[in-house]
């Protein structure tokens, strides 16, 4: 029987990993809710983001942090010019699978050219403050793991902010509504589906941001990353942000929980778990979701 | 039927014919080399993939040896040719590359690639080919069950037998100091378990309780789970069957939690020159089996450290050293056999490793009759920012420090 | 004139046949023999996901985990159960073929992202089963089949090739036979218009499965001659996310709505990972290469090169334009649909 103690520090580290899984969860969602895209190279891009963060570090001694200065809106552009480059050529009819496929293929690319200029050699950041960790009644919290967090959280009101509060936002959410009936009220749909491509990949980039403050990246570490994410999705409900978000939590939550019965590699068993189960009985998903039915 | 659909089709087989032709045609043009050309050597290495780290690493050991052998003349007045292809890790390429290389480039000898998993595979080409096959790296005792008849595995010791000298010394010490629990945690690798294992296997049998035994996936990048565990069961002996960013980022998330053991233990990481920088130096009285030191007094070794050191800038490390020591061994047996080439020569070769003993960079080496060497390795210490050799007595460069300071 | 062009296709196919048969006497090393097997492994594994690419444009990237499943299924039957190789093989493929079914029914209730969903999940659990229940597959230290002849491995590789070019024909057989039946009419009307196919009565969820469980049928027999030739199986090769990508780009470079699309996809992408390998083997610039001709083909020729080449051939063929009106009215009617978004 695990002592309370393991128990509470597990649960606080699932937390935190919820919140970082909970932020690159809400890219993949927009993507799907703008064009109905499962938008595979996202976390080729989450690990292409940490990489520039590792790199600055490394070279001219930038704080990671810093890094999103720049990485940002690099990547708002990247998505921009793949929406409107690329995805927006495909024959509506097979967009769904053209998609999947293209983007798997720009996944593809990345990874490779990042194994390229990187080598497949594991990288980490050695911070200063890498190591330090504050007490929490008992339990340990590592101040990049809360630094990681508070950044998804921060990103994740901005969005939420972004959606709701703003004109842009409104007509983000009416593209995703209804495409045809948005384009009838005046919106440029297409330029809103551009923006909101956008503002996925920035979410990217700032969670490889977070991610390179605590792991080790790698170029084929984003195939890691994209099962679970994708599971989150499903079980949230494709095309939900608030649902992809309590979903991420919880799944965070239960990996982190399971880990103590059932070591590392069966605890990630849930998502994919918790995936077949979710397509098997309720196919829009948990939380929210009106999209997934039809998809 | 269209005419349209049916040129589709009849244009299928026309691509496939031609196909499938220019693929037999491109490649026939292999010679025969025994004679008096260069002795040309096939070796696939894990370039690129999760192995390319210490693939590299041997393919400078290799290098180095082939530059020094050359230098030296040659091998029975033959120069020396490595033909170098990439495996990216993968074992059907593995198995792939030694086809090529004994089937298409027709070369004289192979020697092994990089880690078990791919050593298994390739051993087996070599063998069904009757090709002496000396490997650097499948240090895991499942090598040596496959029934081979045709393996060397150019090292010390094997994965399991690594920590011998360390399980001797712990369970020595007086009964008051011994430690009573320990924590494992292994890469899900033949050869980071078989470490692992290896040490825990002695500890148990010792009467060290384990208190967590974790494997993770080599892929694995969060570690905080199961450093919580470890903490949590506060073990006074930490054993990490590790390769290297794992046993970093091990290291690193124990830190972040706190916990400090009376003796911390990893396979490979602590001997890898970033590892100092990589967990913050705070590595007063961390352990590693070593197969191989720069300082060890076996007669070639210091002409290995000083010409590789020329060649490449940096001195040798272990995986270097592996890949010398498996040219060392093939040079013993072709000067021997006086002869270098695939047929007969092949069991000639084989014979003679078996009956013989190779003075290597890392020390004198003899097989038993599954290929596995007959010795343990020396367990190096982190003392005063240094690592240092301290056991086993006889070759100490410094002593034993217990219990470990925090980290 | 149909009978002409009957006799035509039928000496095109026994052409094939006889190149693919011949292929081993020509073969002049062992090497080269032991890479047209993996090139024809490659070609079943893509002709068996053609059964749904093509027939129901359900995209699956998971039928790499479901040859690995084939393969880990047969040996474990012969080193754990005692079977004989070849029931142990047909056994394996009834197993995944079964397996399939909820598989199948988790991933096809809903339309195609959930599919594609599935699919990438498929190869990521299953390559964490086998690696975590080492008791049971042999983890990562790996499952060593036993070879079911006596034989040089020279030999051993020419015997193994005229298996696959078996399979091969077997597979291309039963997909030229579905597709020409009502069975292969409702797949194909899934494709088109899937609410369309549905409001006609067409019941496309137990079609899509059951396509499904045949595409998983021959995947794993392929899969499982695979790991009879190979020995050696290890769960990260086994279920490689990179495998499926190359079927699906076999697939789609070949033209998935021909028979011999992936045949002709197979041969083109694995001689080119063959002389990638050779030419740029040092670098990761295979996954570049894998990506840009993926890209390429997905953007430019979703149809493949079989059809593109048909094309092509029409365009600069005189003989073509004096039987101008049937040929017209065809390419009128490809335009029109596709103008209406269809795949047709």
């Amino acid at each position: 029987m695990p002592s309370g103690a393991l128990l509470f520090q597990s649960v606080i580290l699932g937390l935190l990993l919820g919140g970082l899984y909970a932020l690159l969860a809400s890219g993949l969602t927009l993507y799907f809710g703008i064009m109905r895209v499962v938008m595979i190279a996202h976390s080729a891009f989450l690990i292409l983001a940490a990489y520039l963060a590792w790199w600055l570090h490394e070279n001219i001694g930038l704080d990671p942090l810093l890094s999103m200065i720049g990485t940002v809106p690099l990547f708002f552009g990247a998505g921009l010019l793949l929406q409107r480059g690329l995805l927006s050529r495909l024959r509506p009819a097979t967009l769904t699978m053209m998609s999947v496929l293209l983007t798997f293929a720009v996944a593809l690319l990345v990874e490779g050219l990042l194994g390229y200029a990187f080598s497949g050699t594991q990288r980490r950041i050695n911070l200063g403050y890498g190591s330090a960790g504050l007490d929490l009644f008992g339990a340990r919290i590592a101040v990049v793991k809360l630094i990681a967090f508070g950044l998804a959280v921060v990103a994740l009101g901005t969005l939420w902010l972004l959606m709701k509060r703003t004109r842009f936002g409104w007509a983000l959410r009416a593209t995703i509504q209804h495409r045809d009936a948005a384009r009838l009220l005046g919106i440029d749909t297409e330029r809103v589906a551009g923006y909101g491509f956008g503002l996925g990949l920035a979410t990217a980039a700032i969670g490889g941001t977070a991610l390179s403050l605590d792991t080790t990246i790698y170029p084929s570490l984003h195939w890691h990353w994209i099962g679970p994410l994708m599971a989150i999705i499903v079980v949230g409900g494709l095309g939900s942000v608030p649902g992809a978000a309590i979903a991420a939590l919880l799944l965070g939550l239960a990996q982190s929980l399971l880990q103590i019965p059932m070591g590392t590699t069966w605890a990630q068993t849930i998502f994919y778990l918790a995936l077949f189960v979710t397509l098997a009985f309720r196919p829009q998903g948990f939380f929210g979701g009106r999209l997934a039915q039809r998809f | 039927m269209s005419i349209t659909s049916f040129r589709a089709r009849f244009s299928t087989g026309l691509l496939a014919t031609s196909l499938m032709i220019s693929l037999g045609a491109c490649s026939g043009d292999s010679d025969d080399s025994a004679g008096d050309g260069p002795i040309t050597i096939g070796i696939s290495l894990p370039l690129t993939g999760d192995f390319a780290e210490p693939g590299k690493g041997v393919q400078q050991g290799y290098e180095a040896w082939a530059k020094i052998v050359n230098d030296n003349g040659g091998l029975l007045g033959r120069q020396v040719e490595l033909t170098i292809l990439d495996d990216q890790s993968n074992a059907d390429r593995v198995v792939a590359d030694y086809e090529q290389l004994i089937g298409q480039d027709q070369v004289d000898l192979v020697v092994g690639p990089f880690s078990t998993r791919l050593v298994v595979p390739a051993a087996r080409v070599a063998e069904e080919y009757d090709m002496l096959f000396v490997e650097p790296a499948g240090a895991a005792k499942e090598v040596f069950e496959q029934g081979f008849e045709n393996l060397f595995y150019a090292a010390p010791a094997v994965a399991n037998d690594h920590y011998n000298h360390l399980a001797e010394k712990i369970l020595a010490l007086p009964a008051d100091q011994r430690p009573k629990t320990a924590a494992y945690a292994a890469m899900d690798d033949p050869f980071a378990q078989g470490t692992a294992y290896g040490l825990k296997e002695k500890l148990e049998a010792g009467g060290i309780e384990t208190v967590v035994d974790e494997v993770y996936p080599p892929n694995t990048t969060d570690f905080s789970g199961i450093a919580a565990k470890i903490a949590d069961a506060k073990a006074d002996v930490l054993v990490g069957g590790s390769q290297y960013q794992d046993g970093v980022n091990l290291i690193v998330a124990l830190q972040q939690l706190g916990y400090q053991p009376k003796l911390a233990a990893f396979s490979t990481a602590p001997t890898n020159p970033e590892f100092a920088a990589a967990i913050g130096d705070k590595t007063e009285g961390v352990l590693s089996p070593t197969g191989y030191s720069q300082d060890a007094p076996y007669p070639s070794n210091s002409e290995f450290v000083e010409k590789f050191t020329a060649q490449f800038g940096v001195p040798p490390e272990e995986d270097q050293a592996n890949g010398y020591t498996t040219g060392q061994v093939v040079a013993a047996a072709v000067t021997a056999a006086g002869c270098a080439e695939q047929g007969e020569c092949q069991q000639k070769l084989i014979d003679w490793l078996r009956a013989n003993t190779v003075e290597t960079v890392v020390g004198p080496l003899s097989w038993d009759e599954t290929g596995k060497p007959k010795g343990a390795h020396m367990i190096q210490q982190w003392i005063g920012g240094d690592i240092k050799i301290v056991l086993p007595e006889d070759v100490k460069e410094a002593d034993f420090l217990f219990p470990k300071p925090a980290w | 004139m149909p009978s002409v062009s009957r006799v035509l296709k039928i000496a095109a196919i026994v052409l094939v046949a006889a190149a693919i048969l011949a292929f081993p006497s020509l073969a002049p090393n062992p090497y080269v023999l032991s890479a047209g097997v993996l090139v024809l492994n490659y070609a079943v594994l893509a002709t068996s996901w053609n059964f749904v690419g093509g027939f129901t444009g359900y995209i699956s990237l998971g039928h790499g985990a479901l040859a690995g499943l084939g393969g880990y299924a047969t040996g474990l039957l012969v080193v754990k159960g005692g079977l004989p190789a070849f029931a142990a093989l047909l056994v394996g493929a009834a197993l995944v073929a079964a397996v399939a079914v909820p598989v199948g029914f988790a991933a096809l209730r809903v339309r195609g992202a959930s599919f594609v969903i599935v699919s990438i999940a498929l190869v990521l659990i299953l390559l964490l089963v086998f690696q975590s229940w080492a008791s049971f597959t042999g983890g990562s230290r790996g499952l060593v089949v036993p070879r079911p002849f006596d034989l040089s491995r020279p030999e051993h590789h020419r015997v193994f090739y005229y298996l696959f070019a078996g399979l091969l024909a077997v597979a291309l057989l039963v997909w030229w036979l579905i597709d020409r039946s009502v069975f292969g009419l409702g797949l194909k009307s899934i494709r088109e218009d899937e609410d369309k196919a549905e409001a006609l009565g067409t019941a496309t969820f137990a079609y899509k499965l059951m396509v499904f469980v045949v595409s998983a049928g021959f995947t794993a027999l392929a899969g499982g001659l695979y790991a009879l030739w190979f020995g050696d199986l290890d769960p990260v090769f086994q279920f490689s996310i990179l495998t499926g990508s190359y079927l699906v780009l076999m697939a789609l470079l070949g033209g998935v709505r021909q028979l011999f699309g992936p045949l002709t996809g197979a041969i083109i992408v694995g001689v080119a990972l063959e002389y990638f390998k050779v030419e740029y083997g040092d670098t990761p610039l295979h996954l570049v290469a894998t990506g840009l001709l993926l890209a390429l083909v997905v953007l430019f020729m979703p149809d493949g090169v079989l059809p593109a080449i048909g094309d092509l051939i029409r365009r600069f063929t005189p003989g073509d334009r004096t039987s101008i009106r049937e040929v017209s009215a065809a390419e009128l009617r490809d335009q029109r649909l596709q103008n209406a978004g269809g795949t047709r």
